[in-house]
């Protein structure tokens, strides 16, 4: 173990990462590919990617037109999630506006809604969602029906309500009133779940790009052989072709959780050391999974319309940038196999719920285990192609 | 005289036709890979959870609470997993083993009894905040349930909603993604070979062939572009007939918006493709660029995956210039909201404006290396 650890940090490898490294500081467009676009990626996706549902346009037809109608309207637009935007004079033209796209929900009071509700008689108000974004519909429909029960709260108490005749033994039970709790996050930020989950993405993304072209960069140019005939192993070529991209992206990768800190506001609760650890894990599958696409790969083309192809279903199946649970039940399992996967339960547990390694150790082994298998594969497939 | 035009418009269009069927990987590329893209983005795209584990700390033990609890587990929402009482929820949210906790409090089941209002709190796990809203609603659907069940009811007096989903009752997350997921392969497949069949003819060279023949520019553009909008045709359909048969996606109106849209969107793609080819005479960097236009734009400033709406507006003005954008919203249009010319006749305008000037732009290149005739 020594012994190999002596040989790994020998002369010849030294030399063999100072090339490495000259040949990217000479190369300018490694050096800015390594560095920028990351960073650029994430401020630039965390801030357009937001599910978050606010501002949607409410139109309204208030047939009641009454003071009561009218602090419904009110609540309903109090807080960000509806904004009030027209009135309509009938059910048809609000129906119109939301078929062309001009509202995104609308509410209809009846024109009996004061006086049944001065009466005591319950009334119906309907409300009409734009469903297509299932999403949306689903959050907006939790939002009016609670809006609706405060308001029906405020009602409780006034004159009116006391003249009501005792209400029969079986209704006379109480309700259960739910108080909604947001752990961790109450201000409820939607951007803290992507950016976690971005941070995996790019890690992975990155990684994979410039392993793979770093590798097949040497080999187009035909200067794989001269490097084969130094005295370098093998493994001492393919652990300093992997070194210096590793570390470059691994400071990225740290600029990055500054940003995630400082831009985005995301709080740090958990340990940053199992983080740095874990991202460097992430980084290794990524720059494996690249190593191993290079070798497969005839030409810098090719491998970059490889890397085209593996890197959506790794992203799109890893619950990164959408809940793993609100995937198919069928599509689930594969989420275990996918080393995004694990380090975004990892980045999000660890920022955001102040997880640590106790928690997480599943996660943590499995990254490992792929870092392991992916580098030692890229690395089999690299000796085979030269022996 | 235009016999003669049209004629090699047409050898045009044939030519880069035979060289693509040659090409094992360009009609992989061309029909395959869109369809996985499609079965898998369509399907794991979605944001509304179910089965979500939740740990239920009952601290009254009584008929109430327990029924409580019943409504809960029949929802298909929630998964209730067994938890101790007497150790906190936050353990089971930092390992990951639960994402909700349903709080009962002691003397529920006698304070529903006597008439009084009980609370019920619910701690959910706020680092997906997106699902905690949509939890913490359900939860509310389900405790009002729970209320009406036991004759308290939501205020007798009250106001109570009617809620109608328009479009999309059952709130399928596919219904929506599906259909994004296919513009995003017509955006993505036929502009990538278009511009790699026209940076082909600039890195080989064959295109000073082009300049010495005969052929006109607009011949020669358009016999390309043609090519591929035949691609783009042959795409969308093998891909509307998976949305059909395997997303059980129909047609909600007029589909004549959508065919024409269809039309000019494959044209538009083309032709932003052989446009790129043509400015850049280098497959690898014109691919890059196809793939920052075809794909990173479609996939941020579009629509696609979330609202517009939640883009800074500093980015937002950008999304006009997408062309995916109007085409997501003719689409979606066409398959679940059904409001038909009256709703999208301006998109498919802009959609045929923009394609133009990808025309214009490539037509200009051509024509500027060109000998005069």
């Amino acid at each position: 173990m020594f012994a190999r650890f002596d040989r790994l940090v020998s002369h010849r490898f030294i030399a063999l990462v100072r090339k490495e490294l000259n040949q990217i500081k000479r190369d300018r467009r490694i050096m800015l590919s390594l560095i920028l676009p990351p960073l650029l990626q994430l401020m630039l996706f965390g801030s357009v990617m937001n599910p978050s549902v606010t501002n949607l346009q409410l139109g309204v037809v208030d047939d009641s037109r009454t003071p009561v109608s009218r602090d419904l309207v009110a609540a309903l637009g109090q807080s960000g999630t509806f904004r009030l935007r027209t009135l309509y004079a009938s059910t048809g033209a609000m129906g119109d506006a939301i078929s062309k796209g001009t509202i995104d929900a609308g509410v209809v009071i009846p024109y009996d809604f004061a006086r049944d509700l001065a009466r005591g008689r319950p009334v119906t108000v309907q409300v009409l969602l734009n469903a297509m974004n299932a999403n949306t519909a689903a959050i907006s429909q939790g939002y009016i029906q609670g809006v609706v029960q405060s308001f029906n709260q405020t009602l409780r108490h006034p004159p009116v309500q006391t003249a009501i005749q005792p209400m029969p033994a079986a209704a006379q039970r109480g309700v259960a009133l739910l108080k909604p709790t947001l752990l961790y996050n109450p201000g409820g930020v939607t951007t803290w779940f992507i950016v976690t989950g971005l941070l995996g993405v790019l890690l992975l993304m990155n990684g994979t790009i410039t392993a793979s072209t770093t590798m097949v960069k040497e080999r187009e140019a035909g200067t794989l052989e001269q490097l084969l005939m130094t005295p370098a192993s093998i493994s001492e070529i393919i652990v300093a072709k992997i070194a210096p991209p590793f570390f470059l992206l691994g400071i990225t990768g740290l600029v990055a959780m500054a940003v995630l800190q400082f831009y985005f506001h995301v709080p740090f609760r958990g340990s940053v050391t199992l983080l740095v650890v874990t991202s460097a894990l992430c980084l290794l599958c990524g720059i494996g999974i690249g190593t191993a696409v290079a070798t497969v790969t005839k030409s810098a083309q090719q491998a970059q319309l490889a890397i085209f192809f593996l890197n959506p279903p790794l992203i799109s199946l890893s619950g990164a940038l959408m809940p793993a649970e609100a995937m198919p039940s069928w599509m689930r399992p594969f989420t275990v196999v996918n080393p995004v996967y694990h380090y975004g339960v990892i980045a999000r547990a660890t920022l955001i719920k102040g997880s640590g390694f106790i928690d997480l150790w599943p996660n943590v082994v499995a990254l490992l285990i792929f870092a392991i298998v992916l580098v030692s594969v890229s690395v089999w497939r690299f000796r085979r192609q030269l022996g | 005289m235009r016999i003669d035009s049209l004629k090699r418009v047409v050898a045009q269009t044939r030519k880069e036709l035979t060289e693509l069927l040659r090409d094992r990987l360009a009609i992989a590329l061309a029909l395959l890979l869109p369809l996985i893209q499609l079965a898998l983005l369509g399907s794991s795209f979605a944001l509304i959870v179910r089965d979500l584990p939740i740990i239920v700390q009952d601290y009254d033990d009584s008929t109430a609470s327990r029924e409580l609890i019943d409504q809960f587990r029949a929802s298909l929402t929630f998964r209730i997993v067994p938890w101790p009482t007497d150790s906190k929820p936050d353990i089971a949210f930092a390992n990951g083993q639960a994402r909700g906790a349903l709080v009962i409090p002691r003397d529920f089941g006698r304070h529903i009894a006597r008439g009084m209002n009980a609370d019920v709190q619910i701690i959910v796990d706020g680092s997906d905040a997106n699902t905690a809203k949509l939890v913490s609603g359900y939860a509310g659907g389900v405790v009002r349930s729970f209320n009406q069940a036991h004759g308290g009811g939501p205020m007798p007096t009250g106001v109570q909603t009617a809620i109608r989903f328009w479009y999309n009752p059952s709130l399928s997350s596919q219904k929506f993604y599906a259909p994004g997921i296919f513009v995003m392969a017509l955006s993505m497949f036929p502009p990538l070979l278009a511009t790699l069949a026209m940076a082909r003819e600039g890195e080989l060279k064959t295109i000073l062939q082009v300049y010495v023949s005969n052929i006109s520019a607009h011949e020669f553009v358009l016999g390309k572009v043609l090519a591929f909008v035949a691609v783009g045709l042959a795409e969308a359909s093998v891909l509307l007939v998976f949305l059909f048969s395997f997303f059980g996606i129909r047609l909600a109106g007029d589909p004549t918006p959508f065919v024409l849209s269809t039309l000019l969107y494959t044209f538009c793609v083309a032709s932003f493709g052989v446009m790129v080819g043509a400015a850049i005479p280098n497959q690898g960097a014109a691919m890059q660029a196809v793939m920052f236009g075809g794909f990173l734009l479609v996939f941020m400033l579009s629509g696609l995956m979330f609202p517009l709406s939640n883009v800074p507006v500093g980015l937002r003005w950008i999304s006009i210039l997408v062309w995916a954008r109007y085409y997501i919203e003719i689409v979606r249009d066409a398959f679940l909201q059904g409001g038909g010319w009256p709703a999208v006749w301006w998109k498919v305008l802009a959609i045929g404006v923009i394609g133009t000037g990808f025309y214009a732009v490539a037509w200009r290149r051509m024509r500027r290396m060109q000998l005069e005739m």
